[in-house]
């Protein structure tokens, strides 16, 4: 599986990562090692395997429909970097 | 050219829990800002979500109400996306696999009726609230209603007009409400709506370039967008620049009385879905299942037929007074309490939804009583009071909340019966309306109306009009 | 005698020692072996000394103790600790003081446990060294020049260097029994959801599992007592009974049917010495009585690549969340929002973990989810299957934890496939959910410890204490670091 710069820095973006050429270019090496590698999981026959049933032997676990206040508020957000008045301040987000 | 618009809807609805959808903060509204939050809903490292049994119950319900299929079998997802309103950067929904699909509901548009498909409906949480100050250089998030749970209907592109599409919110937003699913208050975002618009010519088989149009806070609203998306599409196709119309979301500005293109929606979206693993898979049983069926109250149309058998309304009042189920309640209270159920009709249709417009309070805060209002059509009935006093009596009810009868006491307001009293009232106008007089003897019987207006003038309303007509037509035919 | 759990309890309910003179014997050792060692990323002396304080004020007043009194545990860094600081070993989180307690914290102290520090570790688990943690490299107790093996790498150095009787760890693909393996002390990942998850920071969700490591085997048996159990808090937690462990300890092994992979012997890249080692152990238990045959259970490279890909998809969701908005590193400069996120995030990240969100992201976008993470999802099925079909017919399976000995600090950083590939004998039981254990049995020529991995079918873990129990007590091992008496 041939994996190219372009795609490499596509999924930065998606993955919010910003990469200097340098480090697109050691990425891309590494992932064309990984994923040849992994590429043999293609070649696994599958069929008739249902995946994402993987944890049905248990019924959902549920929860009752009961209110519960976290008190400490200031232990609450002790590690919010900007707050003012109870709102969480982060610079302009654009619509 | 004939010209065909093509709707499809997503609706947003909040669930009427009591907590979360993952955690236990309280989902009640109007809280200071981030007090209803924990570790768990601001998605603090470590943390795990445990779903809510009563978001499922509701989540069923929901199908049950839209004609739906209900999977036995379905899952939770992750949608992946960066946004400072999700604290996780992923969603918790329902991708390939939602709890309800294939439904159905009927609307009614100036008395044709039409069935619209449901294509599904899923789970999921919702964001937090973004504010964006003016003229600085921040925004502040409150994440309070940050995992309140959510259904999301999203309806197959059967609507063909933007009265269709009002329509559909209308007939949709009455069955949750009634279902006791979501409260629907659109002014508190609890009920939100997005539409995906289209337009092509009438025959043409592929459907063009569609945009999704948000944040349309009422009927009103979606209407105008709707019109003015359908316009705005319209016309580009016309003058040959239909390419401009461009898959696209947009919002509508309320304000300027436009769409306007999303900005940080310009990235190419994709959400990475996967199954949700910190959550098992959600299986049902049909006796489960068959259970919350039973537990579904009166739908709308079912309530629609028996208004229309038992108390005799017409369509026009059916459509206004059952699409909203506060006024619905209110409506049946009051009947059971004073009968008269074209009585009541008039009153509610008629003053009390006069007022409650002006006033802008909405149906579900009415501040009179049903038996308050009862007791005043029971007043009227019994010629204790006149209509037009009612009227009065009525009003001072809505602003003060008082009872009818302190409101006539206190205003002095008691119907004029007494003969003797009344008769010397009626000599009065008799005595200084001669020519009205004169008229009716000559057979002009229209006097007779102007002369009890005179006396009802004469007693400030209060005359007990039945009473009053009586002893007016004695004296005249003497 | 070594110390134990056992040994610390009655010393402390005997009234022989005070709590607070063994946190302090204990506190004293660090001083002297942690310069070396470099297994801690916090340490809480004040705090611990005060609980030992009021530990022995409970005994006073003849309250009943619980069931780790006294005993010092060092928790690895990615667990959840009210008051204090729980980094992942990552800028990311360097400041980051959670506002709760995971469920396994609440249960230690519960048991009048007392925590002594947190674990240096692989930045957010992901590596087999600690050579990818964000703060310091910690050294093999064995031979410092060497890795202690990953994640939980300073979870297995500090019990190893008798710095704590027991520490928690946590096990994504090994990372709790290859460093228990290198540095010579028991692990133990139990069966998926039976440990509580609950303030664990997660690393991939399906795959994670909180486990002891302690130098005993009936430490560890003493120790998931007091970690197991549902909780309503975690979805995936089991909700069946909790067993008892230490009841069954000395049940011996005969009869008990253990099966072996031929195939894992015959894996390019196992050190004789460790192949010889697990063939020695597998005599012993012989002569214990147990029955143990070969088997053929293939191990597929592929296993190798569904694990990274499921691990990697689920890291590259459950780190999204740090994007230094709301808490966390925040870049110095920026102007936009996107911006603000894309800069902290990877100024933040090590290149190990970056190289993970990035794989994950991969495997997860819009055309390749089925040929990647699907797909691997359902080969995870198969080695699932597999493994249940070997449990038929036997009651544990034996192998290697890992193929190579603790190597030296640097020598692996550069090729991350070299490295993943020690994972081999262990990543497939987090894709099938099953406990396994890795317990000491010998040493190399160079005095290097070798681990034997123990595999049980879901839920089985009193089988597998049992047999380790045995072949501890029939090897024999000492502590060679210093012996050293409470
Ligand atoms: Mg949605
Ligand atoms: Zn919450």
């Amino acid at each position: 599986m041939k994996i190219s710069k372009e795609e490499v820095h596509y999924i930065a973006k998606l993955a919010k990562l910003h990469l200097t050429e340098e480090e697109a270019d050691k990425m891309t090496e590494d992932f064309e090692k990984i994923l040849s590698n992994f590429d043999a999981i293609r070649g696994v026959d599958v069929e008739g395997i249902m995946g994402e049933t993987f944890k049905t032997t248990e019924a959902p676990h549920l929860r009752k429909d009961e209110e519960r206040v976290f008190e400490d508020k200031k232990k609450l957000f002790q590690n919010t970097l900007d707050l003012k008045e109870g709102y969480i301040k982060v610079p302009k987000i654009i619509e | 050219m004939l010209w065909e618009t093509i709707i499809g809807m997503e609706i947003h609805a909040e669930l009427e829990t009591k907590s979360k959808i993952f955690c236990s903060c309280p989902t009640e509204f109007g809280a200071p800002p981030n007090h209803h939050t924990c570790p768990i809903c601001l998605g603090l490292p470590g943390t795990l979500p445990v779903m809510n049994q009563e978001v499922i119950t509701l989540a069923i319900k929901a199908g049950l109400a839209l004609n739906c299929e209900i999977n036995l079998y379905s899952k939770m997802d992750r949608k992946n996306y960066f946004y400072p309103d999700l604290p996780k950067a992923y969603q918790i929904s329902q991708y390939d696999l939602p709890i309800c699909k294939d439904g159905w509901i009927e609307i009614d548009v100036e008395g044709e009726k039409k069935e619209i498909r449901i294509n599904r409906i899923h789970i999921e949480e919702d964001a937090g609230k973004l504010i964006h100050l003016e003229d600085e250089p921040n925004s502040l998030i409150d994440y309070n209603r940050v995992g309140v749970p959510l259904i999301e209907i999203v309806s197959e592109a059967d609507l063909r007009s933007p009265k269709e599409a009002v329509a559909y919110v209308k007939a949709l937003k009455a069955i949750l409400e009634y279902a006791g699913i979501s409260d629907c208050r659109m002014e508190q975002g609890s009920l939100r709506c997005d539409a995906n618009i289209s337009v092509r010519n009438h025959g043409q088989k592929e459907l063009n370039s569609k945009v999704e149009i948000k944040n349309m806070n009422s009927f009103k609203e979606l209407l105008k967008a709707m019109e003015k998306e359908e316009k705005r599409q319209l016309e580009l196709y016309q003058f040959g620049e239909g390419h401009k119309v461009i898959q696209e979301t947009r919002r509508w500005d309320s304000g300027k009385g436009r769409t306007i293109p999303m900005r940080s929606k310009e990235d190419a979206h994709d959400y990475r879905y996967f199954p949700e693993p910190d959550l098992k898979p959600i299986i049902l049983q049909e006796a489960m299942v068959k259970e919350i069926g039973d537990t579904l109250p009166e739908l709308p149309h079912e309530k629609t037929i028996r208004f229309k058998g038992d108390y005799g309304l017409t369509d026009k009042e059916l459509e206004i007074l059952v699409g909203d189920k506060a006024l619905a309640t209110f409506y049946e209270a009051t009947v059971a309490k004073a009968g008269e159920p074209k009585a009541v009709a008039n009153w509610v249709l008629g003053d009390l939804l006069r007022l409650l417009k002006e006033k802008e309070i909405d149906s579900y805060a009415i501040p009179v009583e049903p038996e308050t209002l009862g007791s005043l059509i029971q007043l009227v009935d019994e010629g204790r009071i006149s209509g037009k006093i009612a009227k009065e009596v009525f009003e001072e009810m809505f602003y003060t909340g008082k009872k009818p009868l302190e409101i006539i006491e206190e205003k002095g307001l008691k119907q004029i019966s007494g003969e003797a009293e009344l008769e010397a009232i009626i000599d009065k106008v008799l005595a200084s309306n001669p020519q009205s007089v004169e008229d009716f003897r000559d057979g002009k019987k229209q006097a007779l109306g102007y002369l009890m207006g005179q006396v009802m003038k004469e007693t400030g309303g209060q005359a007990n009009p039945k009473t009053a007509k009586e002893l007016l037509e004695g004296k005249l035919s003497s | 005698m070594t110390i134990t759990i056992d040994a610390i309890k009655s010393a402390i309910e005997g009234g022989e020692r005070l709590t607070e003179e063994i946190i302090l014997q204990f506190y004293k050792r660090i001083e002297e072996r942690e310069p070396e060692v470099n297994g801690f990323l916090t340490l809480c002396r004040d705090e611990a000394l005060e609980r030992a304080r009021s530990i022995d004020q409970k005994r006073k007043k003849g309250e009943k103790l619980g069931r780790l009194a006294g005993v010092p545990v060092a928790i690895k860094d990615n667990i959840s600790t009210d008051g204090m600081k729980t980094t992942c070993a990552s800028r990311m989180l360097e400041d980051y003081i959670p506002p709760y307690d995971a469920t396994v914290i609440k249960k230690l102290w519960d048991e009048d446990a007392i925590i002594i520090g947190k674990t240096n570790m692989d930045e957010f688990a992901m590596g087999s060294s600690n050579e990818n943690s964000a703060f310091k490299v910690t050294s093999n107790p064995w031979d410092t020049k060497r890795v202690p093996g990953g994640s939980s790498g300073g979870s297995a150095a500090v019990v190893a260097a008798e710095m704590s009787v027991m520490s928690l760890g946590s096990d994504t693909g090994g990372s709790i029994r290859q460093p228990a393996a290198f540095c010579g002390v028991v692990g133990l990942k139990p069966t998926y959801g039976l440990v509580s998850r609950f303030g664990l920071i997660a690393f991939a969700s399906s795959l994670d599992q909180i486990g002891p490591i302690t130098r005993t085997v009936k430490d560890s048996a003493i120790s998931l007592e007091v970690l197991q159990g549902h909780d309503p808090m975690d979805s995936t937690s089991y909700k069946g009974e909790a067993s008892s462990y230490l009841e069954s300890l000395e049940k011996g092994v005969k009869g008990l049917r253990m099966a072996v992979p031929k195939e894992f012997f015959h894996t390019k890249g196992l050190d004789p010495e460790i192949a010889d080692s697990i063939r020695a152990s597998i005599e012993r238990y012989e002569r214990l009585g147990a029955i143990v045959e070969e088997v053929s259970l293939p191990l597929m490279e592929e296993s190798l690549a569904a694990y990274y890909l499921i691990s990697s998809a689920e890291a590259s969701s459950n780190l999204a969340r740090f994007d230094g908005v709301r808490y966390g590193y925040r870049t110095k400069e920026y102007e936009k929002i996107e911006e603000l996120m894309e800069k902290s995030r990877s100024e933040a990240f090590g290149k190990e973990v970056k190289r993970r969100i990035m794989m994950g992201t991969y495997a997860l976008s819009s055309g390749y989810y089925d040929a990647y993470y699907n797909k691997a999802q359902k080969l995870r099925k198969i080695i699932s299957l597999q493994y249940q079909e070997i449990f038929k017919d036997y009651d544990l399976i034996i192998s290697p934890t890992t193929p190579i000995l603790p190597f030296l600090k640097g020598e692996k950083t550069n090729d991350p496939l070299e490295m993943y590939l020690g994972d081999i004998y262990t990543i497939n039981i987090n894709l099938a959910e099953l406990p396994a254990l890795s317990m000491p049995c010998g040493f190399s020529k160079e005095g290097l410890p070798i681990g034997l991995q123990l595999i049980g079918n879901h839920y089985s873990e009193a089988t597998l204490l049992r047999a380790a129990h045995q072949l501890e007590q029939e090897i024999g091992l000492k502590s060679p670091i210093r012996k050293e008496e409470v």
